[in-house]
């Protein structure tokens, strides 16, 4: 926005509509984005030090059990796990913020701005994909620490790292779909109970097999297990292509969704 | 506090005055009208089900994955579900405190405390009444605890006197746990922060403790910890209180109820004194 505006008074005119706008409007309003993440403390903690110490809990309280239990390193499972429940809690917070830059009215200013009308939208994908991969380094790092390797090679896991930013940026779609179109705190909330009940209902807290048989079809189906299941195979190994199609074919179905919703709703809500 | 008006009626200038004329309402009244109001908007907005959803949340949630895993190696207990009961329990002492900060800091930064304080109302009133409120919801989760427990196999083993000794040392845990978030509501003035901050020591107690598994499951460098740390303690005594249809509970003497009294203790004498010094302080 600043550099449209300073290469315009520089007597070089830009379209707002123009694809060099677009790049630049992008640019900033990700770097806006991040820095104000970077400079809070509470999204900081929610994004990177709770799922760390997430981890660390579950390996030491679960982690030996299920390892006696299954006889394989229950970071393969928890690794991915935690670094899903991340990103999932970052789009959360990611949608709080969005609903209260709608009700300050900063939304709206940016819109009767010569700002590029796709940039708002743009960013946030951006910064929310930047966010969710810091937080993945971060929680591989701390495995790594703790015994979590990568058995498949660079490719594999340069893939297995895409498998939470995929899974998160389709869930902060759903997440702005719902931020935009209500400032209720309790969807929020409500978003925070259904992505506590996919961790553990997802076969990265505990292996498929220990669940009540019943249930068994829910956890092995349910997005979290799948993200949860590629990002296993792809570190570990195994069977990859059920747990891929079934992450992607939930992501895609999500950004399908609530896609042209959130657009909608971001476009009403800067207009407002 | 309720000397003021006798003090007026017995000076030198009574009713000479309109500043003599002090309002004298009941006490007793302004605290239930106050501990109303901690409850019929909970009631009416359908906010105080959170109080039977969130231990019903809880124990699905742990019960349910946590079962074979943690009972396959053998556990010395009935079932799982004998087992865990007291975290069930404490999960929902910690989830009302975690409300009680939430209103405690909101009633601080939205004034209202000032403008209770600047109001002929008692200086205890609001605080008493805040509590009160949380009683109550902590009756509610509690009961919720304990029908969810029931559900999933849960018994109590032993006579009568230990079951009431169970339900109450959970309600007095409860309370312990509501009062210091009270306190550090008011002080924080700030909701979201305290209730985000208040999220991790449940999380980081509740799951490195006795209540969840065995001290002797955990990694051999962290069982010190595990073994002495308050929600263990809690856990323990609760559970000899409970008691099991195999004998492993644990015996409900002072040995091991001292720890977890001296535990709730420690936290009322740290955060009555503030609470008091909070509620008649001028601001």
């Amino acid at each position: 926005m600043v550099t449209a505006l300073t290469t315009a008074a520089e007597g070089a005119p830009r379209a707002e509509n123009s694809a060099a706008t677009l790049v630049s409007n992008v640019s900033v309003q990700t770097q806006r984005l991040l820095l104000r993440w970077l400079r809070n403390p509470v999204a900081l903690l929610e994004t990177l030090v709770i799922p760390c110490l997430l981890l660390l809990m579950l390996d030491i309280v679960v982690g030996g059990q299920i390892e006696r239990f299954t006889g394989e390193d229950a970071l393969f499972g928890s690794v991915p796990m935690v670094a899903s429940v991340g990103a999932l809690s970052g789009a959360v917070t990611a949608g709080v913020m969005l609903g209260r830059e709608r009700e300050a009215g900063l939304l709206a200013r940016f819109w009767v701005l010569p700002v590029h009308r796709a940039s708002g939208l743009i960013a946030r994908v951006l910064a929310e994909g930047c966010r969710i991969l810091a937080g993945t380094l971060v929680v591989v790092l701390v495995g790594y620490l703790l015994g979590f390797r990568f058995r498949q090679g660079l490719l594999p896991a340069l893939a297995f790292v895409g498998v939470p930013v995929l899974f998160g940026l389709a869930f902060a779609t759903l997440v702005t779909a719902v931020a935009v179109f209500t400032a209720r705190t309790v969807l929020v909330e409500g978003i925070t109970i259904l992505s506590t009940l996919l961790m553990f209902f997802s076969t990265g807290f505990v292996p498929l097999i220990a669940f009540p048989e019943w249930i068994q079809p829910i956890v092995r189906n349910q997005p979290m297990s799948a993200a949860v299941d590629t990002m296993k195979a792809l570190a570990l190994g195994g069977p990859l292509a059920r747990p891929l199609t079934l992450i992607l074919a939930w992501s895609l179905g999500a950004v399908l969704l609530c896609a042209v919703p959130a657009a909608i709703g971001y476009r009403r809500a800067s207009r407002r | 506090m309720s000397a003021r008006p006798a003090l007026v009626a017995a000076g030198p200038h009574s009713g000479a005055w309109l500043t003599d004329l002090r309002a004298a309402p009941v006490r007793l009244w302004q605290w239930w009208v106050l501990t109303i109001r901690m409850l019929v908007p909970a009631i009416k907005t359908g906010e105080i089900l959170t109080s039977v959803l969130a231990p019903a949340a809880f124990t699905a949630s742990f019960y349910i994955p946590l079962k074979t895993v943690m009972s396959f190696s053998g556990l010395g207990f009935s079932s799982y579900a004998q087992f865990m009961m007291p975290l069930v329990v404490l999960q929902a002492a910690a989830f009302t405190a975690i409300g009680a900060a939430l209103r405690s800091a909101t009633d601080a930064v939205s004034g209202l405390d000032r403008r209770f304080a600047a109001m002929p109302v008692g200086r205890l009133v609001p605080f008493s009444a805040r509590m009160a409120g949380n009683v109550v919801r902590l009756l509610i989760a509690q009961a919720a605890a304990l029908t969810c427990g029931h559900v999933i196999g849960f018994r109590f083993a032993q006579d009568w006197a230990h079951t009431m000794g169970f339900v109450g040392l959970g309600l007095l845990i409860g309370v312990a746990f509501t009062l210091g978030a009270d306190v550090i509501g008011t002080a924080s003035k700030s909701p979201e922060t305290t209730t985000q901050a208040l999220l991790l020591p449940p999380l980081i107690l509740g799951m490195l403790s006795t209540g969840i598994a065995p001290a002797a499951q955990f990694p051999d460098w962290v069982q010190p910890f595990v073994r002495n740390q308050p929600v263990s303690q809690f856990a323990t005594a609760l559970r000899a209180l409970a008691g099991d249809s195999q004998g492993n509970a644990g015996v409900a003497d002072w040995a091991t109820m001292t720890p977890a009294l001296l535990w709730i203790g420690a936290i009322v004498v740290l955060a009555l004194p503030f609470a008091v010094r909070f509620a008649i302080r001028r601001s």
